[in-house]
């Protein structure tokens, strides 16, 4: 059976934005803690969408004006609007977890 | 060297201003960034251009919006500042309007900021962004901005 991802596998994660520099930036802190909360294994890289394009990650978390053009090109796309929220956060990542296939521990 | 290790950052805050629309709303936070000698005119131009290029998505959580561009752009320093809205302003955001503040920082590399935005996200996730929104001077505005910058030490994790 193959690794579990977030469990026996580091789940790859890119959280996105314009600039790649402020709003990418909160998401990561915002994704690491929840991440961490789950007690999920995972390394988690905040970009602009352009470098994003030419990456290979299991997850990609952004604003849907962001996370659209992903859809299907990366097992799980997140789309948040509160980058805050961990709540919503939280919701919202354990959905793509299974929407992929891989359930949270 | 301005924004090096050990610089503490600078900060600024506008309590209660009266703008005109999500430009003005910019342009008013990111003026501060350049009065504080953190980032040249055109650092402030950038800021408004990335929204028309890229959508509004600095706006990252209801009625709040974190202003910035790329070092290269003119970023001299490291600093944060605020402004805050008497009257909210729509930014286009299909969720998180109307803007009531907004917060612009600068970075003169793509790491120094790191730590800032770190202290950022946590005093946000305790309500940093309702304490600035019923801030009612400039000097209130400043004093939870030097919460953040008192934070950054703290270990990101």
């Amino acid at each position: 059976m193959s690794g579990r991802k977030g469990v026996d596998e580091e789940l790859e994660v890119v959280t996105v934005c314009g600039v790649g520099m402020g709003t990418s930036l909160i998401m990561r802190m915002t994704a690491e803690e929840v991440l961490k909360e789950l007690g999920l294994r995972a390394h988690v890289q905040a970009m602009d969408v352009s470098s994003a394009r030419g990456m290979h990650a299991d997850m990609v978390i952004g604003q849907a004006m962001h996370t659209e053009e992903f859809q299907g090109r990366f097992p799980a796309v997140v789309t948040v609007e509160n980058f805050i929220d961990k709540a919503e956060m939280r919701d919202k990542i354990l959905a793509g977890l299974e929407a992929a296939g891989w359930q949270a521990a | 060297m301005a924004g090096s290790v050990g610089t503490r950052p600078a900060v600024a805050a506008r309590a209660q201003l009266e703008v005109a629309d999500w430009v003005a709303a910019v342009d008013a936070a990111t003026q501060l960034l350049v009065e504080a000698g953190a980032a040249t005119p055109q650092y402030a131009m950038r800021c408004v251009q990335n929204l028309r290029e890229h959508g509004p998505y600095v706006v990252i959580a209801p009625g709040l919006a974190l202003a910035h561009s790329r070092p290269e752009d003119g970023a001299l320093a490291l600093a944060l500042s605020a402004v805050t809205l008497a009257t909210p302003v729509a930014f286009g955001h299909p969720t998180n309007d109307p803007v009531a503040v907004v917060l612009a920082f600068a970075s003169p590399d793509r790491n120094a900021h790191i730590g800032l935005i770190a202290a950022l996200a946590r005093r946000l996730a305790v309500g940093l962004g309702d304490q600035l929104r019923t801030a009612t001077s400039d000097d209130d505005a400043v004093a939870l901005l030097q919460e953040v910058i008192d934070d950054v030490g703290s270990p990101v994790r």
